[in-house]
């Protein structure tokens, strides 16, 4: 009884969480330009959208950028995430704030305050301009849930591995890392939806020549989104599904 | 190795074809095929950035050290701030041989009276829309109707400040780019008695809203009602009687181009007739190419929602810019307006 | 210097350079925007002044930052209400799954939030897909009005916002030691004491982090209130907005956003003074 309780619980938010998408990927089929309910069967917007080459460019650009970005601002924000926790160092609580500012400052502001940066560094607008901004947003959610699993082991540990003549970089490579494995899985992911996702930071600091995916979606929404983009977002979603869904099968094997 | 070339390929964006045209513009606002076609007739790779509204694509260009874009497509008012602000080049209208095409109606517009920095391209007018199965629209036909109270929790309105107080200028007899203050307290007052008949502001959503009938009746662009024409024959639009705005997009060069030539071949192609047939049938707005609207399909260039009479259009005006000072006297009133 | 203290440096500088440069650096020039004007022509100019601070003592402001916190703390609490029982659920689930449950929480992610939040629109439309449901199993009579009101607000900040909450407190949660449940048990203690005296309090770090990771941002989300909500009402994110965009004047977007993160940094450094204070032990 209890154990039907628990998973129609579950159930129930999966189905919160995936029930747009169910009616996305209805809406993708929908015989109709400007409006939200049914009016018949086409495939006409999967049509349009393989024609559609300069949406598969800026597909394959954000797929870079959101990859880069995810495993840099992982790595950074690992580092900044075991620092802030283990270590106590000069301006320790400036990295503390600046890692909440991140969090706080509309995307608006971040997005003005990096092209001001940038104007100052002189980088031209384009792909590093993109991922450095990219980067820097997604590191704080790294930090959040880095810290958060963190704080669940137990010092003494340390203080065993010390004892025992572990050096800093075995504690770290040794206990700390295997530790935080599920939570670099959790944040990798995130960073990479963050990323492949963003418009208003990366509307201000792309370039003509570098267009990415969620700045083409957004603009095409203009008039109300096209059907056409709940095509594309229905071939994204199936794709992420069976790559994930697929890695998962395929590691349980080897496991 | 694979993937230094997978990455050299995606970053391929940035290099070579010598001759290229950046280009930011509405999205979606010249077809793909129109680009494309460009694209082979002259060689020139064409970037395409696209913005979703005059302000954020001001913002970028005025913050950015050098944006590199070459073409863009303000509507009326921001040509006459950009201009004013030496942000776009002056155009030699000379290297423009299809500049003739133009409708003398939009040449030296109000916003920009003397050497042109913009050309005229699509153009459309805000008025009033009614769903014919809920509302007469023949009861409706001026701004002032839409205060009725049997439209209470009806209304669509344009989630733009000025739009709404231009309607509301309007319908007071006064001038949609007033700079009174004391007439724009006016308009707010009126606008506040207007609240309760408000269903729903947006702009973006706005075609799908109407469409569905989840907002009946409002403030509408009439581009917008001749695109759901064909899903939804029940949407009627009325020019308001009391006075309606119109607007333009143009397409203007920014100062530091960095490919002025390329740009003016761009510019000069889009003033093709059958070129700006083809985007104004494709967006579903009028064009402000005389010659490019004789090459339209009949039934559109007869479609009195998309180019009204004269003696219609005659009670239209230009939106125009009215300087910070005054915005933010408009801006004031909104944010009190949706705090209500 | 001891060979310990590599990994120390290369870490600390490798943050410090990366944050000061871009999140430092770049707030820095924000800071500095807020203390100059701004003209006709120009978006920042001089002189410098204290004039857009001074403009913030305005009550429209104040209402402004009220309604949004309303807002965004009420999708906190919904957002932990549904998302602890969900954390724990699958940070107990059985360990062959427990990835591929984790995994399908972010995967919607990946797609467009904004087609995402047109198709909430689809589903609460008056003749949309919940209605008609609804309508003809009979459970309702008329229409529901969903669309454009306060409750369709809060479904789409939760459903953006979920994700956000339980991975945070998952990665927390299972981490935790159900010896110590068993523990309990054993001495008699009920499960809401166990609960409460136990699960919660260990988790806290983990629901801080949630509720951080949702309220800042619901501060200042626009445009799913905006789409769902029908704008009828004015928050923190579009009054930002405006000022940068419609309105050219930085200076005071810039003292907005100043004045946003001192208060919510007050309110985070608040916390963090009442909660580390029992972990300051063993930093190397």
């Amino acid at each position: 009884m209890k154990t039907l309780l628990k998973s129609s619980y579950l159930a129930a938010i999966y189905l919160f969480l995936y029930l747009p998408i169910i009616v996305l990927m209805g809406l993708s089929f929908n015989d109709s330009r400007h409006s939200l309910l049914w009016h018949g069967f086409t495939l006409h917007w999967y049509r349009a959208l393989f024609h559609d080459h300069d949406l598969w460019i800026a597909a394959g650009h954000s797929l870079l950028l959101g990859l880069l970005a995810a495993i840099i601002a992982t790595c950074i924000g690992a580092l900044a995430a075991v620092s802030l926790y283990r270590y106590r160092f000069l301006g320790k609580n400036i990295l503390n704030g600046l890692v909440f500012l991140l969090i706080v400052v509309p995307d608006i502001v971040l997005g003005i305050a990096l092209l001001l940066l940038y104007n100052q560094l002189h980088l031209t607008l384009g792909f590093f301009s993109l991922l450095f901004a990219h980067i820097t947003f997604c590191i704080p959610f790294v930090v959040v849930i880095l810290t958060g699993r963190l704080s669940t082991i137990d010092r003494n540990m340390f203080l065993a591995a010390k004892d025992l003549g572990a050096t800093e970089f075995t504690i770290i490579r040794r206990v700390v890392l295997p530790l935080l494995m599920p939570g670099i899985f959790v944040a990798l992911l995130l960073s990479f939806a963050l990323s492949f996702d963003d418009v208003v930071v990366s509307y201000f600091v792309s370039g003509p020549e570098y267009e990415i995916l969620p700045l083409r979606v957004y603009a095409m929404a203009r008039l109300g989104v096209k059907p056409e983009l709940n095509a594309l977002c229905s071939v994204i979603f199936l794709v992420t599904l069976f790559a994930a869904v697929g890695s998962q099968l395929l590691g349980r094997k080897k496991a | 190795m694979k993937w230094l070339l997978l990455l050299s390929l995606l970053l391929s964006g940035v290099v070579h074809a010598s001759e290229v045209l950046n280009i930011y513009i509405w999205a979606d606002d010249i077809p793909a095929e129109v680009i494309h076609q460009f694209e082979k007739d002259t060689g020139i790779k064409v970037n395409i950035a696209e913005y979703d509204s005059n302000e954020t694509m001001y913002a970028k260009i005025k913050a950015a050290r050098s944006s590199r874009y070459d073409i863009i497509l303000p509507s009326s008012y921001y040509v006459e701030r950009m201009a004013r602000e030496g942000m776009l080049e002056p155009l030699d209208t000379k290297r423009l041989s299809n500049y003739g095409n133009l409708n003398a109606q939009f040449i030296k517009p109000a916003y920009d009276p003397n050497i042109p920095h913009s050309i005229p391209y699509l153009w459309g007018v805000t008025g009033i829309f009614a769903n014919r199965q809920y509302f007469d629209p023949e009861a409706i036909s001026s701004w002032n109707d839409l205060w009725r109270p049997e439209y209470k929790g009806q209304l669509l309105l344009l989630d733009d400040a000025r739009e709404v107080f231009s309607m509301a200028l309007l319908a007071l007899g006064y001038s949609p780019n007033d700079t009174d203050s004391a007439h724009i307290k006016q308009a707010f007052d009126k606008l506040a008695a207007l609240k309760p008949n408000v269903r729903v502001f947006a702009v973006e959503a706005a075609p799908s809203i109407i469409n569905d009938a989840d907002a009946t009746v409002g403030m509408v662009w009439n581009g917008d009602v001749y695109q759901i024409h064909d899903e939804n024959a029940n949407i009627d639009f009325i020019y308001p009687k009391d006075g309606f705005v119109i607007w333009s997009d143009d397409l203007a060069i920014l100062k530091n181009a960095p490919h002025k030539a390329n740009a003016y071949k761009f510019l000069n192609y889009l003033l093709r007739a059958d070129v700006a047939a083809k985007c104004s049938e494709y967006q579903g707005y009028a064009t402000a190419n005389l010659a490019g609207q004789h090459v339209l399909p009949k039934d559109m260039q007869n479609n009195p929602t998309i180019f009204p009479p004269a003696s219609t259009l005659k009670h239209g005006q230009f939106q125009r810019d009215v300087g910070d000072e005054v915005l933010a006297v408009y801006d004031r009133y909104w944010q009190q307006l949706k705090l209500l | 210097m001891k060979p310990d203290t590599y990994f120390k440096r290369f870490s600390v500088t490798v943050v410090s350079l990366w944050l000061g440069l871009f999140a430092l650096g770049a707030f820095l020039l924000v800071i500095s925007v807020s203390f100059l004007s701004h003209s006709n022509d120009e978006l920042i100019t001089g002189p410098i002044t204290l004039a857009n601070y001074a403009a913030l003592a305005d009550m429209i402001y104040v209402k402004i930052f009220l309604r949004s916190l309303l807002l965004a703390g009420s999708c906190t609490v919904m957002s932990l209400v549904l998302g602890y029982p969900f954390a724990y659920l699958l940070a107990r689930a059985p360990e062959k799954i427990k990835n591929t449950l984790l995994l399908l929480v972010i995967i919607p992610f990946w797609t467009s939030s904004l087609v995402r939040s047109y198709a909430i629109v689809a589903l609460l439309k008056a003749q949309g897909i919940l209605n008609t449901v609804l309508l003809s199993l009979g459970i309702i009579h008329q229409p529901l009005q969903l669309l454009f009101t306060d409750t369709a607000v809060m479904i789409g900040l939760v459903y953006n916002l979920l994700p956000f909450m339980i991975l945070p407190l998952y990665a927390n949660l299972e981490r935790f030691d159900m010896n110590l449940v068993d523990a309990a048990k054993d001495l008699g203690a009920s499960s809401w004491r166990i609960l409460t005296r136990i699960i919660i309090p260990i988790s806290m770090p983990g629901i801080m982090a949630g509720c951080i990771l949702v309220l800042l941002p619901a501060m200042t989300l626009f445009y799913i209130p905006d789409l769902l909500g029908g704008a009828k009402s004015i928050l923190l994110g579009n009054l930002i907005q405006m000022q940068f965009l419609s309105a050219h004047n930085w200076p005071l977007g810039a003292a907005l956003s100043v004045v946003l993160t001192a208060f919510t940094g007050i309110l985070v450094l608040v916390y963090r003074r009442y909660s580390t204070e029992q972990d300051r032990q063993d930093f190397v």
